[in-house]
């Protein structure tokens, strides 16, 4: 437990004043509920999401919406392949056919046949390069410098911290006619390489106010102790500091994650086929029928999904909070 | 700065130049390859089948890519800004011909399609709004490839009803049928507005951003004889008395839409046809397919389509959709030989024959009169129809500027109900006024 | 643990030379960053800084032309433009607002630990992992007052009489908010619930032993140690309000009419959608930057009172 390292004694909890008497324990409970209805709540459309990709496209815009209804893959069908529409004669002898697979089934039912994968999978392998790197280059450079902001004299630091603010001001949509002939010029248009530097920069500016905010925090005394102890600079920074700041890495993690995982306006407007990321494809699964709700839903589950699984990974990290304040004046 | 961080620094930019680099495009000898930038729809995946057959014929390879409607244009304009070469063709908006022209971003076709009698296989109008610029000129920039025009779809079940056909017949003294007026329109719509049942009369384009709005209500526009300049005025013409009545009867229809059509366009449309709420619907003839698919839309064995109706003094125009393919002429000589080929090939009426059978819209007279096109679908007959009296919006290179003052103030009196008709149209007259005289297209 | 790692191994005594000196450490930790911010910045910065003096437009083949202050001139004396950013004004203060005090209140809820609550909290992180532009086109689908979820869910069951939230001038505007606080409260409070936990029990304990009242221990404890982190949340929330624009493009477009018309919307507008006058939203954007640098300020000064006091 964190708690053990700080010099403070360990706080018994049960001695706590407050913790005592009934009605506090009653608070508790009520306030246990609250939470639980407000997650609820707050959930509702991401649940509503999760049944619209399971809809066919009559029920996704049923009037009333439908709860109940018969689940169907169509939407990820929509979603991960192309179709073409048929013919009647033609849908008449195709489904003469007994070689058909469930998809090929379910293509048949709205009188398409599958002529192959669609791009999404590739462009979801693109955003995880792309948001994968970008976010460990965000993060451990802004991890150096927020160190170097919080522990260091640094002259003109507030200005430096302010330029470093400054970058995320300019509305995107503005920036991206230069960034787009810049990139141009120096060949690196349409490229991971180009996302993974733009989406780095686009998140330094958080990731170091985010990290320096965790690490002044953080009582210089331990690395101060560590040093008197024979440790350079560097090794108290790894061993000390380092450890003691995975909570502010892994939140700083999470957001540079989620920014470059969901960025639309950069993405689509600086790449074309080859880098090209999710974002900008998803409610793009426009057939001639219109807007395709079910794959919306089914791919924008499915980009959801990583996110998930990494913010629950780091989710110890996240919620343990700062354990420092013990001997903060 | 310390000497030891500006060594430093010099090393970072070093590695960062290093890296890029690595990127340099690598130049490519003898066409192999054609690239042609699309928006991502159907029409697209068809283009692609018919492209597959020109690389089994020739051994060129033919890549149709897909870029979403709503960036469609940006990806366009950014690619021209940059005169860069990443695409071969474009099957470009109609709009966008004037600007790709005057910047010299569409090679000239005019020798091409006269010298291989081309222009002869496509109907007059079309190559007029999909090839022509400036208009009467005589010189070309692109194929007339999707024919595309809005009309109407209906819900025959409705309609046949005996029950609504006595009903409609006793308070509005003619019999039910698919209507050849706007004032017929505007009527069925009325009757079939039953709130209580969630059925609404009639959807109408009302989106905002980019040109949704001014592609629903110019069909009322023009048809009540209003345009959008005459005799190279604008204001007085974009405000005329039959302006202003076209867009309170615009505002009159809407009263009869589904809620929630606030924001729409060719999608919403075909969801509140599929979802059984309305009795009619505006829409792109390119979105039609979907509505007789069972699998898609529920009421496919009883949608009816007809083209669109007549104004008070019996002008009938319809919004023009559709796109020509064009040439785009940053490509290398030998490039734009390449593509003159494809574009011979395809124009052939047999290839014409394939993509009209593919599901593409063809623009070749022939293929277009035949029978069995006619009859391949249920709309193919009002979409022929249609593109006799088709018109558009602006194809000069400010049709975007002109675009925005009349997307903003029709929302906002159509949808918004801010302030009325009269003032909705004059704020647009002078503000379109202003971009023109700006232009130098028209005199202050 | 700390007891084992402050004692250093024996072998790991500094050799004078080998040590790299706090000043070349601090050079060498920030540089990299600052390198990158100013190659990649640099140019889009100043490009469209000079681009915000001319007359051009990114697609037209003719090079910018300089008409000084012109476009500032326009822009300026515009009152549409004042009413847009009035409007991204407005939205910002209540968006950012309902996010402080919904985040905030969470995170105090969510304080003490429960069972279960770990996988509560990350259950609640999950709309603001979404992607803005998807979440604007599917509450879309959700406003709608005929197939869409919210109007039955808030108690209206007839599509007919029910509010249509999207294209109600009045109504467009909430219906952006919602969705904005919907989807960022979680991150204001993600970010609350790390400065509460930093929060020594101690002071807790001793503010309970003098009697103090929870609202005593509220103001004069947990609002000024949670300061700094809430405030760093509240800062670039505005900063995103401002720019706010997949979302509002994605539910409304910026309509109906002007109605949601934000800033950002407009500056896009204006680049892009068939315009393309680089030359004026270039300008657009730098006021918009002034305007965030000078309420950006505002707040850094204020944090850095709280910080020191």
């Amino acid at each position: 437990m964190a708690a053990q390292s700080t010099p403070h004694p360990e706080v018994n909890y049960s001695t706590r004043v407050d913790e005592i008497s009934g009605r506090a324990r009653t608070l508790n409970s009520v306030r246990a509920v609250i939470v639980i209805l407000i997650a609820l709540i707050m959930l509702i459309p991401v649940a509503w999401m999760t049944l619209t990709a399971f809809k066919s496209r009559p029920d996704a815009v049923a009037v009333p919406p439908k709860v109940l209804f018969e689940p169907t893959l169509e939407g990820f069908l929509s979603l991960l392949t192309d179709r073409r529409q048929l013919t009647a004669e033609q849908i008449a002898e195709y489904s003469q056919r007994t070689d058909l697979n469930w998809a090929d089934q379910i293509a048949l039912s709205r009188g398409q046949v599958i002529t192959g994968a669609s791009n999404y999978p590739q462009r979801l392998a693109n955003s995880l390069i792309i948001a994968g790197i970008s976010t460990i280059f965000s993060v451990a450079l802004g991890l150096l410098s927020a160190y170097s902001f919080s522990r260091f004299n640094i002259p003109g630091a507030g200005d430096l911290l302010f330029f470093i603010l400054s970058t995320r001001m300019l509305p995107p949509v503005v920036v991206t006619i230069p960034v787009f002939l810049m990139y141009r010029a120096i060949g690196i248009y349409d490229t991971h390489l180009g996302m993974i530097i733009l989406y780095t920069v686009f998140n330094l500016s958080f990731s170091v106010w985010l990290l320096k905010g965790f690490l002044d925090e953080i009582p210089r005394e331990y690395e101060e102790a560590a040093m008197v102890d024979g440790y350079t600079r560097l090794q108290a920074f790894i061993k000390i500091v380092l450890p003691q700041s995975l909570t502010g890495i892994a939140a700083t993690t999470v957001f540079c994650l989620i920014f470059a995982w969901n960025e639309y306006a950069f993405a689509l407007m600086l790449t074309a086929d080859r880098a090209r990321t999710a974002p900008p494809s998803i409610p793009s699964v426009l057939g001639t029928g219109g807007i395709e709700w079910a794959a919306i839903a089914a791919g924008s589950l499915g980009f959801l999904i990583p996110v998930v699984i990494v913010t629950f990974a780091l989710r110890k990290y996240l919620l343990r909070g700062v354990t420092f304040g013990a001997i903060r004046q | 700065m310390s000497k030891n961080s500006r060594w430093l620094s010099a090393l970072m930019i070093f590695a960062l130049l290093a890296l890029v680099s690595i990127n340099v495009a690598v130049a490519q000898d003898g066409i192999t390859e054609l690239t042609i930038l699309w928006a991502e729809w159907d029409p697209a995946n068809y283009l692609q089948q018919i492209g597959n057959e020109y690389e089994a014929e020739t051994g060129i390879k033919v890549n149709v890519i897909q870029e979403p409607w709503g960036s469609f244009y940006d990806r366009m304009a950014v690619e021209w800004a940059a005169q860069g070469d990443a695409y071969d063709m474009t099957v470009g908006d109609s709009q966008w011909i004037g600007q790709a022209v005057e910047q010299g971003h569409y090679l000239d076709l005019t020798d091409f399609l006269v010298s291989n009698g081309i222009d002869k296989t496509v109907t007059p109008a079309t190559l007029q709004y999909y090839g022509e610029y400036p208009a009467g000129s005589g010189k070309y920039y692109a194929y007339p490839t999707e024919g595309d025009a809005v009309g109407w779809a209906y819900r025959k079940d409705l309609f046949e009803d005996p029950q609504n056909m006595a009903d409609f017949e006793a308070k509005y003294g003619r019999p039910l049928q698919p209507p050849e007026t706007w004032a017929e329109l505007r009527d069925i719509a009325e009757f079939f507005t039953r709130p209580d049942d969630g059925i609404y009369g009639v959807g109408v384009y009302t989106q905002k951003d980019y040109d949704g709005m001014v592609m629903g209500f110019q069909n009322v526009f023009f048809s009540w004889g209003a345009d959008w300049s005459r005799d190279g005025q604008v204001m007085g013409v974009v405000n005329s008395p039959e302006a202003v009545e076209a867009l309170e009867f615009y505002k009159g229809l809407y009263q009869f839409a589904p809620p929630g059509t606030g924001n729409a366009f060719f999608a919403e449309m075909n969801d509140v046809f599929i979802s059984g709420q309305a009795a009619m619907i505006m829409n792109y003839f390119a979105f039609f397919p979907a509505l007789i698919n069972p699998g898609v839309n529920p009421y496919a064995e009883v949608t009816g389509f007809f083209p669109g109706p007549k104004g008070p003094n019996g002008d009938q125009f319809v919004s023009l959709g559709g796109q020509g393919l064009s040439i785009l002429s940053y490509i290398s000589p030998e490039r734009q030989e390449a593509s003159k080929e494809f574009i011979k090939w395809f124009a052939q009426e047999e290839v014409q024959r394939r993509w009209a059978a593919v599901g593409g819209y063809t623009c070749n007279i022939n293929v277009l009169e035949s029978e069995e096109f006619l009859t391949n679908t249920p709309y193919n007959a009002a979409f022929a129809d249609s593109m006799t009296f088709v018109k558009d919006f602006w194809n000069i290179p400010q049709f975007g500027e002109l675009l925005e003052p009349a997307q903003t103030y029709l929302t906002g009196f159509v949808v918004g109900g801010e302030g009325t008709a009269q003032e909705a149209m004059d704020n647009i007259a002078e503000a379109q006024h202003e971009i023109l005289v700006d232009a130098g297209v028209i005199d202050g | 643990m700390l007891k084992n790692q402050a004692a250093p191994p024996a072998t790991s005594q500094p050799k004078p030379g080998r040590q790299i000196s706090d000043r070349t450490l601090s050079q060498l930790f920030i540089w990299p960053t600052l390198i990158l911010l100013i190659v990649i910045n640099i140019f889009p910065l100043f490009y469209s800084l000079f681009l915000s003096f001319t007359n051009y437009s990114a697609i037209a083949n003719r090079p910018p032309e300089w008409i000084g202050f012109a476009n500032f001139d326009r822009l300026l004396n515009n009152d549409d433009i004042w009413g847009y950013f009035a409007l991204t004004g407005r939205y910002a203060v209540i968006s950012v607002g309902l996010q402080t005090v919904i985040g905030f209140g969470l995170a105090l809820l969510l304080r003490k630990k429960f069972r279960g609550s770990g996988v509560i909290t990350t259950l609640i992180l999950i709309p603001m992992m979404l992607s803005p532009v998807v979440v604007g086109l599917f509450w879309k689908l959700m406003f709608n007052p005929s197939y869409g979820i919210f109007n039955y869910l808030v108690g209206f069951t007839n599509p007919a009489t029910a509010p249509d939230w999207l294209a109600n001038s009045d109504l467009a505007l909430w219906a952006v908010i919602i969705v904005d606080v919907w989807m960022w409260s979680p991150f204001v409070m993600l970010l609350c619930l790390s400065g509460l936990s930093a929060i020594p029990d101690y002071l807790y304990e001793a503010a309970a032993i003098d009697r103090a009242g929870a609202w005593f221990q509220f103001r004069r404890i947990t609002l000024p140690q949670v300061a700094p982190l809430l405030l760093i949340a509240v800062l670039f929330r505005t900063i995103e309000a401002f720019k706010a624009f997949d979302l509002v493009m994605g539910l409304t477009g910026g309509g109906p009419g002007d109605a949601t018309q934000m800033i950002s919307v407009e500056i896009y507008s204006q680049a892009f959608l068939g315009q393309f006058r680089t030359g004026r939203a270039s300008a657009l954007a730098y006021i918009v930057l002034v305007i965030i640098i000078a309420v950006s300020n505002v707040y850094i000064r204020t944090l850095n009172k709280v910080r020191e006091g």
